[in-house]
């Protein structure tokens, strides 16, 4: 199953709990005040939604929010589906 | 003299509504919570179920996130963070959200039957079915049971007495008289108390299929044809306070907390006993002060269980003897269904309002009279009542029995 950006940013919102409209490709994962909890909560439901396995310790240093939607988006549109 | 505990406010969220008025006014409508629900245990679990249940409407956190922003449900689970949106209405409801009593001399006492289920079963799945190594690192957290009360006292700041009580279907019950306790032993000025449950999750209702307690269709409390309990989920807090301490600071008073009894069967794991409930009940009269009122309302149990509603009906008529019909009888169970440990706190944001109104809702679903169950049954529509006072009763499998006694 491959994802787009919106369905990724949606995704976000619900686990990292953001509001929707916050969520810019320039914000920070700082100033958002997502935490490695967050992102691991995200991991989760990515390995259950699109059945691709990201371990935290995968994801490289960033900043930004496009960053990581990137890096995100890469790697399961990347890897077949399980 | 014993300090008096005031009762300065109430929140709660169910399948009724998502704030205390809202719980009262489906109530008093005879409006109910509950639907059939289709429980599907996913690809790892038996066929999907079909069962009445009565859950929480989402949004139940909208209040709260409201006003703090971001939203708070990431590390809890869904009986915590039910607890946690009746608490804010409550502490909000008394106008003690950022007061600095809140800081150091209030406690938080919440009843649970189990803690969060819901998370067990999504980790089970992950650990048997997708035999995956990988746990999410809150899965502890949002299990154990005291996380509903960590959630609250995080949230609003609270650095008193904080703590757990479990008793299945009686867990909210010991949560209130608990926290009545602390504040009658000057460990606290107020106590943030109550319970929540979110336990219709696949496997667990599975497990209550198993116990053959649940109602095919519906709940119908004392009704001859009743057969069982529907489950429901929620949560609902009540702001204890002394009454020195709540009129000091101006606050209103909604009611008083006058006194409670509490029994243990030694009996059996899910029969009742005529001996240990009457005992609770029989307690909580003579330590309200009760013994003498012209006319109590009693919420009862009454689960809709052929053992209990019996049970409890011999237990009023025990304790009240031959004035047991001069006091209505209530089971908003039929309305909200059962929320285990957070079903007497519930009824008794639900009593609370009843006495206040001067009006008893009816019990829902009700379509014979059981000789065996001969008590004043409120039924068909809302009833005028005089009453000042209310019991509200909680008798939890393995014989765990808590009688309160309000006043209002």
């Amino acid at each position: 199953m491959k994802a787009t950006e919106s369905e990724l940013l949606d995704l976000i919102a619900k686990e990292a709990i953001i509001d929707r409209e916050k969520l810019t490709r320039d914000a920070t994962l700082e100033d958002l005040g997502i935490s490695s909890l967050d992102v691991i909560s995200m991991l989760f439901e990515l390995e259950e939604k699109y059945g691709v396995v990201i371990e935290e310790g995968d994801m490289p240093q960033m900043s930004t929010l496009g960053e990581m939607v990137d890096f995100l988006l890469g790697r399961i549109n990347a890897e077949p589906a399980a | 003299m014993a300090r008096r505990i005031a009762i300065t406010g109430l929140g709660a969220v169910s399948s009724l509504g998502l704030t205390a008025a809202a719980n009262w006014d489906a109530a008093r409508e005879g409006r109910s919570g509950i639907v059939a629900h289709r429980f599907d245990g996913g690809q790892h679990a038996p066929e999907p179920v079909t069962l009445p249940a009565a859950l929480t409407a989402d949004g139940y956190l909208g209040a709260l996130e409201a006003r703090y922003g971001r939203k708070v449900s990431g590390t809890v689970d869904r009986f915590a963070a039910l607890g946690l949106a009746a608490a804010y209405e409550a502490l909000e409801n008394a106008g003690l959200i950022d007061h600095p009593a809140l800081s150091q001399r209030t406690a938080i006492v919440l009843g649970h039957g189990q803690g969060g289920q819901e998370t067990l079963e999504k980790s089970y799945e992950r650990f048997f079915g997708l035999k995956s190594q990988r746990m999410h690192p809150a899965t502890v957290p949002k299990i154990m049971v005291s996380g509903g009360v960590s959630a609250v006292a995080m949230q609003f700041g609270v650095h008193g007495p904080t703590f757990a009580t479990s008793s299945a279907c009686a867990s909210s019950a010991h949560a209130i008289v608990q926290g009545a306790g602390l504040i009658q032993t000057g460990l606290a000025d107020v106590a943030i108390v109550g319970g929540s449950e979110a336990i219709a999750t696949p496997g667990c209702m599975s497990g209550w299929q198993a116990i053959q307690a649940l109602a095919a269709e519906t709940c119908r409390p004392f009704s001859k044809d009743r057969d069982g309990m529907v489950m429901g989920d929620g949560g609902a807090v009540l702001i204890l306070e002394d009454l020195d301490h709540a009129r000091a600071r101006g606050a209103a008073i909604l009611g008083e907390f006058l006194g409670a009894g509490m029994t243990s069967d030694a009996f059996h794991i899910t029969q009742p006993s005529l001996e240990g409930t009457s005992g609770a009940m029989r307690q909580a009269v003579a330590n309200g002060g009760l013994a003498e009122a012209e006319e109590v309302l009693i919420s009862a149990h009454g689960t809709g269980t052929p053992l209990n509603d019996k049970n409890e009906a011999a237990s009023i008529r025990a304790v009240f003897g031959d004035r047991a019909k001069a006091h209505p009888v209530i089971a908003t169970k039929s309305a909200h269904g059962h929320l285990i440990g957070g079903s007497a706190a519930l009824q008794a944001v639900i009593a609370l309002q009843a006495l206040k109104a001067g009006l008893a809702p009816p019990v829902l679903n009700y379509n014979e009279a059981d000789p065996e169950c001969d008590v004043e049954v409120v039924v068909g529509q809302v009833r005028p009542i005089k009453a000042r006072h209310a019991l509200v009763n909680a008798f939890a499998f393995g014989g765990l029995n808590v009688s309160m006694a309000f006043a209002a």
